[in-house]
């Protein structure tokens, strides 16, 4: 705890925290949204491709879809690190916070998954990939879970857990 | 503006806003969720189909994608009602925001961009595009607006308590 209070009371976590400048916590909190759009509403959206919405899009045609979505998972990574240095002994210690990260760490494994049967080694036709097997339509769906698990518990940080008697409400 | 004035008296006199200023204490966080959940819908497959004109993931076609757009516009009526419930628990905090209007205004300009592409025909030009074919300079100049205005939004949206001084 005197260690999270230390990383928390650093230079740069009193700036995010306290400095009262756009730049440090409302950038960085934007920074966070627009990143959780370009992962997990991209992701969305090839999840109901999958899943067998717009079936005339060939699945592999997507396939430039995942450097969209890694842009959109280091943005929230990088910004992700530097609100919890911000907020180290409060989210550490918040259960929502940890199932948070065990959201997303199941929805960034299952896109792995995906990306391994649906887009290696695959021809540049891809005709023959675009029958979609029940399995992926399955890792699309728990996708689809993972990801509004990973949101909702990352709103609900401020609402239940150690968050919540941090914040008060709101 | 007096009739927003009026409006927002009688909106924070009914039990709906009172509910959702905390009678129920989980109406608050809910609609937050949802409305998050609906931002990742439609800046998400919007984005998507803005990127891919620009040229970013070029061997998608964008005709058959565009059969998700409903999933879009359905995002967007999420937001659309979480939205008013959040104006109607505290409208006051909402109307003498300049971020707020800012923030509707952004929404409007984005609707105007999007009935823009359908409506001069771009959105046909893009329809026919096949795997790696460029789009049109029309149709990349829409896609831009669209990726900023609605990057805007958020912005403004996400910017409300700081700028504002709305919660």
């Amino acid at each position: 705890m005197d260690l999270l209070r230390a990383v928390e009371n650093s230079g740069f976590g009193i700036w995010v925290r306290e400095s009262g400048s756009v730049w440090s916590y409302p950038t960085i909190i934007f920074l966070h949204a627009v990143g959780l759009t370009f992962v997990a509403g991209v992701n969305a959206a090839m999840d109901l491709r999958l899943l067998g919405f717009a079936p005339r899009l060939p699945v592999t045609s997507m396939a430039g879809l995942f450097p969209v979505m890694w842009v959109g998972f280091w943005i929230n990574a990088l910004s992700g690190v530097a609100l919890l240095i911000a907020d180290a002994s409060t989210m550490m210690v918040s259960w929502v916070f940890w199932v948070k990260m065990a959201a997303i760490a199941l929805a960034v494994v299952n896109l792995i998954v995906i990306r391994r049967l649906m887009f290696v080694d695959v021809p540049e036709s891809g005709i023959a990939r675009d029958i979609v097997p029940v399995r992926v339509k399955m890792l699309a769906g728990t996708s689809l879970l993972f990801w509004t698990a990973a949101l909702t518990a990352g709103r609900l940080t401020a609402y239940l857990g150690a968050g919540a008697l941090a914040k008060g409400s709101h | 503006m007096p009739w927003v004035e009026t409006f927002a008296r009688y909106l924070h006199g009914t039990r709906l806003s009172w509910a959702v200023a905390g009678g129920y204490q989980w109406i608050w966080p809910l609609c937050e969720t949802l409305h998050f959940i609906g931002m990742g819908l439609l800046v998400g497959i919007v984005g998507v189909l803005d990127l891919r004109m620009l040229g970013i993931g070029k061997r998608l076609v964008p005709g058959p994608f565009e059969r998700l757009i409903p999933w879009a516009i359905g995002g967007f009526l999420l937001n659309l009602v979480t939205g008013f419930l959040f104006f109607t628990g505290d409208p006051s905090q909402y109307i003498h925001n300049t971020v707020f209007w800012l923030k509707l205004l952004f929404i409007l300009l984005a609707g105007i961009n999007a009935l823009l592409f359908y409506a001069t025909g771009i959105a046909r030009r893009v329809d026919v595009l096949g795997p790696g074919d460029d789009a049109p300079l029309s149709a990349k100049v829409i896609a831009a607006t669209s990726l900023a205005l609605w990057i805007g939004v958020i912005y403004w949206g996400r910017m409300l308590p700081f700028l504002g001084g709305a919660f």
